[in-house]
This record gives structure tokens, C-alpha cells and sequence, in this order.
């Protein structure tokens, strides 16, 4: 069994598909606002499997270092998000 | 990469893609935080056979943040204002933005490039970030900064308003 690029494109094709499902289908909004941190991690994937390919038998730094700025800011954004939609909520 | 990685990946992806369709469909708002959970746990097992364990280790404590913030009863719902056939035409967009991305991994053969950025480790990757790429490392702390204080005033006014 082997791993290649094509796989990791497809797991994150998967990851951003759903997350842009759960965004456009919920109707609520801070339900919806959860796809945003599926979208990000699908971009993390791709990010890390094209460093960790693309530098085969080298380093793989940039890929992961972008995987972790898109973890940190999906957190930060879900958060930022959430408050304003409860602020929302409330009237 | 040998069998012990693949295998790890393949693994690691499903449950992240089972955790990931747990949070789009699933209606309980406790079962979605614990969704999101499940997603962060495949997330770390994918970028472990990645070799990228660093971030593993980044991805799980952000992903466990968002499962509790999913799963928070203080947040209200809110009811979008879009019209149902306007979430039709968004589900059918995220079908055909699978589509396309799916097509466009058959062809992720084409990457072809080198890296000269110094040898793997968390050591290389904090010069990196502090140096290398401050200017983007500080853009991510004022949006971090921004976030959570953002959310703390918000929070803040809502309960003097109570």
C-alpha cells in the first residue's frame, strides 16, 4: 500500500467540499460557521501533502508552516464569528 | 513512505471525513462540538503520517478550541435569512466544487519542486516563523488578538444588556 499526492488532494477535496456543504446548508448561522474550520483544514492538508511531496527526501517546512497559520486562524475566525452571531441572536 | 504511514493515513483521513459530514448533518449541537473533535483527532493522525507531527500537535489543540466552541450552549442560535432554494444552490455548488477539486487532484502529479529552507524540525520551523516570516506570523497574532477580544467585548456587552 502506498501514499501518493492524489490522495492527500482528494482528502482535502473532501474536507473543503463539506465544509462548503455545512456553510451553505445550515440554516443556522452558527452551525454554518463550523464549515469554516473544515474548509481551512482542507487547505492545511493540501499545504503539508504538496511540501511533503513536492520536497521528497528533503525538508518540508513552508507547507506545514502554512498548515499551522490556517489551524491557529480557522480557531481564531470560529470564535470572532460565533460572538458576532450571538450578539446577533440576541435582538 | 511505507505501509505503516499509508495505512495511518487512510485511516486518519476517514475519520476526519466521517467527523467532518458529522458536522454538516448532524442536528444536536453537542454531538456536532464532539464532530469536531473527531475531525481535529483525524486531522492530527493525517499530518502525522505526513511526518508533519509539529503541527499535528498545533492542529489538535485548535480543533479541540473549536469543538468546545461549537458545542457551547452560550451561544444562541440564529436563524439565516437565505431562502431554502438559495441552501439548494449552495449545496449543488459545493457538489460541483468537489467535482472540480476532485478533478483537479488526478492531475496533482504536476508538482514538481524544491525547497532549500534547512533541515525539518521545530527548532528550523520557529526561525521560520520569527524570522523568515515574521511579518506573517505577527498578521496571525493581531487576527488571533482581534478574534478573542472581539468575542470577550461582545460577550461583555450581551450580559450588560441581560
Amino acid at each position: 500500500m502506498s501514499l501518493s499526492l492524489v490522495a492527500v488532494f482528494f482528502v482535502a477535496a473532501g474536507l473543503i467540499a463539506v465544509g462548503a456543504f455545512a456553510a451553505a446548508w445550515r440554516r443556522d448561522m452558527t452551525a454554518a460557521l463550523a464549515g469554516v474550520p473544515l474548509m481551512f483544514a482542507g487547505a492545511g492538508v493540501a499545504f503539508a501533502g504538496v511540501a511533503r511531496f513536492a520536497a521528497a527526501g528533503g525538508p518540508q517546512l513552508f507547507g506545514q508552516e502554512f498548515a499551522v497559520v490556517l489551524a491557529v486562524a480557522a480557531a481564531a475566525l470560529l470564535a470572532l464569528g460565533l460572538g458576532i452571531a450571538g450578539r446577533e441572536g440576541q435582538r | 513512505m511505507d505501509s505503516l504511514h499509508a495505512i495511518g493515513f487512510y485511516v486518519s483521513s476517514g475519520v476526519s471525513l466521517a467527523g467532518a459530514l458529522g458536522v454538516a448533518l448532524l442536528g444536536n449541537r453537542d454531538v456536532r462540538g464532539a464532530s469536531m473533535a473527531v475531525v481535529g483527532v483525524g486531522l492530527a493522525g493525517v499530518y502525522l503520517s505526513l511526518s508533519a507531527g509539529f503541527v499535528a500537535a498545533v492542529a489538535l489543540v485548535c480543533y479541540a478550541g473549536c469543538a468546545l466552541l461549537v458545542a457551547s450552549p452560550l451561544y444562541r442560535p440564529m436563524a439565516s435569512v437565505v431562502g431554502s432554494r438559495w441552501r439548494q444552490v449552495g449545496a449543488i455548488g459545493a457538489a460541483a466544487l468537489l467535482a472540480v477539486l476532485a478533478y483537479s487532484a488526478f492531475r496533482g502529479e504536476f508538482v514538481h519542486a524544491n525547497f532549500y529552507g534547512g533541515a525539518f524540525g521545530v527548532a528550523n520551523l520557529g526561525r521560520l516563523f520569527f524570522a523568515h516570516d515574521a511579518l506573517s506570523t505577527e498578521a496571525l497574532a493581531v487576527l488571533v488578538l482581534v478574534a478573542f477580544a472581539g468575542a470577550t467585548a461582545v460577550w461583555r456587552v450581551r450580559e450588560r444588556t441581560r
